[in-house]
């Protein structure tokens, strides 16, 4: 499980976060989501550590991750996957290579255990084949599954994807949201979705998360989303004249 | 205080750079990429740049030297105390920081804004002692190497311009380049460029390192990485000359 409280992110005299508290829950798809600019991103980065917040609490269980010297963070950190939306594959390593490197960083397996690890890793995310391919070699739904097999290499226990469909189309942004959702219950992980895509909400949204302005603005399930009175949640959702149609 | 602000970073970076890698055998892995990539690979622009210089340099010293009471070997010593004094480690570095500097501070440039950079950290690892400690490395040890090699191929050029363009006598150049010779110069040289090195590589890898924005700001990045590692090798030249030579 995953908490954060009372966090607040500042730049100039614009808050990105004010006052921002929720717990994110274990085996389950926990998603962010918001408008391009309401302050997901800053949210989901912060929780990872890469930007530091001005005010407040982030624990990972029982430890509180946001007061930690950097080696005891840097430990966390071992534990954590994340995939980001530009996939991040590091360009000058082939397929494999970007699978086995944070393996070859923090464990003393023997090499054969090792590759044993990608090739499984490959296998779950459907990229078996790919494994002396360069990342500029490629397509867009490939570099995510990829990025994805790198993030659980090490057997995470929280997974972080930041919009993982982001310029991919409908049909494999949702075979890539069903391979997190599977992941996730499979491995037991928290795992934490940045996304502003209604069809990743609809499709694997255990717990969503609403954030506008900065400001938590409404929590709940997939199913609540439907039902909710929430002026800026259905602005966001509906956002389509045929969707606010449909709705009435 | 921007100034200050930013030799202050500077400072906290080579901290960083320099603290316990995660692995020595992976250090050392990387060490051997980065030889190969920033060492290796710059063979040919410093074997032509100090062949056509070393050639030069004879063509234009014999020119001065037009006083019958001066000996004719005077073009070889010329050649040599410049090649080892100046050109193989300060010019050699000024090129260097063209062609190597641009290169890192792209690279990291663009790791940072492909989130490849954020990806190392969010895994736990030291991403500036990842990245940079092995340019580093790899650079002290081997630019040195690049010197030498800078002045032994500007000396064939002095040798091959004596015979193509009949400047003096071959054996004329070659007395001259073993005249009055002082080893302590190589070493002079040799210190210049581990400095220089640990210049062009530190100042690249901080500016690209520290890119924020697109593919505009990795360009502006790379050029101030350039310009302001030139400037630092020509006021370490200063500074290194005085102490070393005095």
């Amino acid at each position: 499980m995953i908490e954060v409280k009372n966090l607040y992110k500042r730049y100039d005299d614009n808050f990105v976060l004010n006052d921002v508290s929720v717990k994110f829950e274990q085996g389950k798809c926990n998603l962010i989501i918001g408008r391009s600019g309401s302050g997901k991103t800053v949210l989901l980065k912060s929780i990872v550590g890469l930007i530091e917040t001005d005010e407040g609490e982030i624990w990972y269980d029982d430890q509180k991750f946001s007061h930690l010297d950097a080696v005891s963070k840097q430990n966390i950190r071992k534990e954590m996957g994340m995939l980001f939306q530009g996939a991040a594959l590091f360009d000058s390593l082939t397929v494999e290579e970007n699978v086995l490197f944070p393996l070859d960083m923090f464990t003393s397996y023997s090499r054969g255990e090792k590759l044993d690890r990608v090739n499984f890793c490959l296998e779950k995310v459907k990229v078996s084949k790919t494994n002396k391919l360069y990342p500029a070699e490629l397509s867009g739904g490939m570099k995510k599954r990829v990025a994805i097999a790198r993030a659980m290499a090490l057997n995470p226990r929280y997974l972080f994807c930041d919009e993982p469909n982001s310029g991919l189309d409908p049909e494999t942004g949702i075979v890539i949201d069903n391979l997190i959702k599977e992941i996730t219950e499979e491995f037991n992980m928290t795992t934490i979705i940045n996304s502003h895509d209604m069809n990743s909400v609809l499709e694997i949204g255990d717990k969503v998360v609403f954030i506008y302005k900065g400001c938590k603005c409404w929590e709940g399930t997939r199913k609540d989303i439907l039902k909710t009175d929430n002026e800026a949640l259905n602005n966001f959702v509906f956002a389509t004249r045929l969707a606010r149609q449909i709705k009435s | 205080m921007r100034l200050l602000e930013q030799i202050g970073t500077y400072f906290l970076f080579m901290k960083r750079a320099f603290s316990r890698p995660e692995k020595f055998s992976i250090l050392y892995r990387q060490t051997m990429r980065e030889i190969d990539k920033i060492g290796i690979n710059s063979f040919p622009i410093v074997v032509i740049v100090s062949l056509f210089v070393g050639a030069v340099i004879t063509i234009q010293s014999n020119y001065n030297i037009e006083n019958p009471l001066l000996p004719r070997y005077l073009v070889g010593l010329t050649v040599r105390d410049s090649l080892l004094l100046e050109f193989s480690s300060t010019m050699v570095a000024l090129i260097l920081a063209g062609k190597v500097g641009s290169s890192i501070a792209s690279e990291l440039g663009m790791m940072r804004i492909t989130e490849q950079i954020d990806a190392l950290e969010v895994m736990g690892i030291n991403s500036v002692s990842y990245l940079v400690m092995p340019k580093i490395i790899a650079a002290v040890v081997f630019f040195p190497v690049l010197c030498l090699l800078s002045i032994a191929m500007g000396l064939l050029g002095g040798y091959i311009s004596c015979i193509a363009a009949n400047v003096i006598a071959p054996s004329e150049y070659i007395y001259g380049i073993q005249y009055e010779f002082r080893p302590y110069y190589i070493s002079y040289s040799l210190t210049k460029t581990a400095f220089y090195a640990l210049i062009i590589t530190s100042i690249a890898s901080y500016f690209g390192y520290h890119v924020k924005g697109g593919a505009v700001e990795v360009g502006k990045s790379s050029t101030k990485a350039v310009v302001q590692s030139s400037i630092l090798i020509l006021l370490a030249n200063l500074i290194l000359t005085k102490t070393i030579l005095q």
